[in-house]
């Protein structure tokens, strides 16, 4: 009802406002304004349908309209800048190893009643049997989290006493981890 | 009729989390209508272009392409219109050009602005994918590059570049950014501050509530109900740093839990991005360190 | 909510058939005009029990806000446990941690009780860093529900695997031995349990 009568009255205001559009036939709306004014031809038409509307009309209105509303663009659109990409990575590095642990622990757990051989020994053993490619591949995907949580652990540590926050020296610290992380995951990786 | 509606959108938002994909069945066009809140924009390749106005031989033809969205048609979705401009008969600055689209190609754009100098943050966007005062914001010459502008990000749109920024108000009001006093001053006169007291309000006085820092912040993104965001904490820091402010513990106790402070994880998007050079993510640290070891 | 979108959606043929074109879109070149044209142009046939399959990555609710513009927002109560103690303790462990982690690489190895302690701390630093993901992604006003179960699975999960870990530093070479056991494995030795 409300948008039946929002359209109503934008129809009145636009014909008050445009006579031309709904009276075509009528000579002084193909005048221009001023020669309107100038050879007292015009009317001034004034058709504003006022309603009056209490204040929690008003609001009710309002929240109505705001549920409407579309959210504007966020993490497709803003910038690719170190600062929020290495978060993001810290805490995907950190769900990753904290995963790993998890499902490790949880197994060896229940590992007796499924029967599973989840001691050292024979996960050593299955591990070398392993082509040298496939090792060097899991080392990896093991050695890089770690060391990127840890060295992006120790720069979130600097911060936390209040150190190193101001842009220079974040973005420059950002690409020392980032350069850290890439030496000595290849360096455990090839250990 | 309209009551009707308003409850059933509100009870939408209470919707099981992990719904499979299959069980969502609403009714859809052919275009496949989408009314929720996170419709993403149409792009700027499936909309038409407007051209500069008066092109001729030797001009420096750059295309911005605008977030629009009129609420007039309110299940509509948000599109990318592109609009091309003339840089030489444009001034330096993106609002400039915002201003030339809205005089001389299209009058429906809608946006923000005030006193174009970047003293009253009404024209913070987000320009080329950082959240910046389009009056600040120097219009990129290369006009190989196309600019993009859109609202500041994750906040709803009441129409083409202007965000709702009430809540981000009302979080503002909650920490009463007002002085705080019980006693009198010993001499009835103002209250007095040494100028190294003074010293340390530069910096923070300085905010003009822009919401540049907050909007860039993913952690305000997600939770922005309860977690008050960058520039609602560097405020925070300026009254606990006041030295004739009476209530410091109170103001301290506000901030005591899990969501108004500590949802800042020192991403350090809000000083990177704040157009006015001050630096949250440092206001913020030193709360915490104030939470942590202070008296 | 069905009848609803139903609603809408007919309320938009209506309308953009019933409203004329006013004269300051015509004055504008055509694109302007174009929001109109497109949508009557595609005009929604409604269909019945469409199955739509994409969704957004934490989608926003609609827009509700609680009180007027000159309400101030809600303060949380204080919880120090959830807040600055919280914080502290969070940071201790981690600091605690950096020794920890580096100690197995300068000694080789960690002594029976140090490795213990080290498995509790990254127990407990996991829980941490898991409870901060449930919180930022499983927001309470949304998902009450969702969110109590995820703390509680965590706090299952938790358990679980800290028993699990008792087991393997009682029965088995603990962590660091063992992590070192299987990482040299295919380099250096290729026998049984000889590392």
């Amino acid at each position: 009802m409300l948008r039946q009568r929002a359209v109503q009255q934008s129809i009145r205001r636009l014909a008050a406002a445009n006579l031309s559009t709904f009276n075509k036939t009528t000579s002084l709306a193909q005048l221009a304004p001023p020669v309107a004014i100038a050879t007292g031809r015009h009317t001034q038409i004034r058709q504003a349908a006022t309603q009056p509307t209490s204040p929690s009309d008003a609001y009710s209105i309002l929240a109505s309209q705001r549920l409407h509303r579309p959210v504007s663009p966020h993490l497709k659109i803003y910038r690719p800048q170190i600062t929020w990409l290495l978060s993001g990575l810290n805490r995907i590095t950190g769900s990753i190893l904290s995963g790993g642990f998890y499902i490790f622990g949880a197994a060896y757990l229940v590992s007796p009643l499924f029967g599973w051989h989840l001691d050292t020994a024979t996960l050593a053993a299955g591990f070398a049997s392993w082509p040298l490619a496939a090792q060097l591949a899991a080392k990896m995907a093991v050695a890089f989290p770690f060391t990127f949580h840890g060295w992006n652990g120790i720069r979130h540590l600097i911060w936390d006493v209040g150190a190193a926050l101001n842009n220079q020296q974040v973005i420059r610290t950002g690409w020392v981890v980032v350069g850290l992380t890439v030496v000595s995951s290849l360096a455990l990786a090839l250990l | 009729m309209a009551a009707l509606r308003s409850t059933s959108r509100l009870l939408a938002p209470s919707r099981c989390l992990f719904r499979p994909v299959v069980a969502s069945r609403s009714y859809a066009n052919i275009a496949s209508i989408d009314t929720s809140a996170s419709r993403p924009p149409t792009p700027a390749s499936q909309t038409k272009t407007v051209k500069e106005p008066a092109a001729d031989g030797d001009s420096k033809i750059k295309t911005f392409h605008i977030y629009r969205w009129n609420p007039d048609e309110p299940t509509s979705k948000p599109k990318m219109q592109s609009y091309t401009l003339d840089l030489n008969k444009t001034g330096p600055m993106v609002l400039d050009a915002l201003i030339r689209i809205k005089n001389e190609v299209d009058s429906t754009l809608t946006f923000r602005r005030s006193c174009r100098e970047g003293i009253c943050g009404s024209c913070a966007m987000n320009i080329d994918g950082v959240n910046t005062l389009a009056c600040l914001c120097r219009i990129p010459t290369d006009t190989a590059k196309e600019t993009r502008i859109y609202p500041l990000p994750h906040t709803y749109v009441v129409k083409d570049l202007v965000p709702d920024l009430t809540h981000f108000y009302k979080q503002y009001k909650s920490i009463k950014p007002y002085l705080q006093r019980d006693s009198k001053s010993p001499d009835g006169k103002e209250y007095r501050q040494t100028p190294a007291d003074r010293k340390k309000l530069d910096g923070l006085y300085e905010c003009i509530l822009c919401a540049c820092c907050s909007t860039s912040c993913p952690s305000y993104w997600w939770n922005s109900e309860q977690y008050l965001g960058p520039a609602i904490l560097l405020q925070s820091y300026r009254w606990l740093n006041d030295s004739r402010d009476e209530r410091h513990a109170e103001r301290k106790e506000m901030l005591d839990n899990s969501m108004s402070l500590y949802r800042c994880h020192t991403i350090l998007n809000c000083s990177r991005t704040c157009p006015k050079g001050l630096n949250p993510a440092k206001a913020i640290q030193e709360i915490k360190k104030d939470m942590a070891f202070g008296s | 909510m069905r009848p609803a979108l139903l609603r809408q959606g007919l309320l938009i043929t209506t309308r953009k058939a019933s409203v004329p074109k006013p004269s300051i879109l015509r004055a504008c070149p055509p694109a302007a005009i174009q929001p109109i044209t497109s949508i009557v142009r595609q005009t929604p046939r409604v269909a019945t029990f469409h199955t739509t399959s994409r969704r957004a990555i934490l989608p926003a609710g609609p827009q509700v806000l609680e009180g007027t513009a000159n309400d101030p927002a809600p303060v949380p109560k204080p919880s120090p446990t959830h807040g600055s103690y919280h914080w502290t303790f969070e940071r201790a462990l981690s600091l605690g941690l950096v020794p920890l982690t580096i100690a197995p690489f300068a000694y080789g190895s960690l002594n029976p009780v140090m490795d213990s302690v080290l498995v509790a701390a990254l127990l407990l630093h996991s829980h941490v860093g898991f409870t901060s993901i449930i919180i930022d992604y499983i927001p309470n006003r949304n998902h009450p529900r969702a969110r109590k179960l995820f703390e509680w699975l965590l706090r299952l999960g938790t358990l679980v695997v800290g028993i699990g870990f008792y087991e393997f530093e009682t029965n088995d070479v603990g962590l660091t031995q063992g992590v070192k056991r299987i990482w040299k494995a295919g380099s250096t030795d290729k026998v049984i349990g000889s590392a």
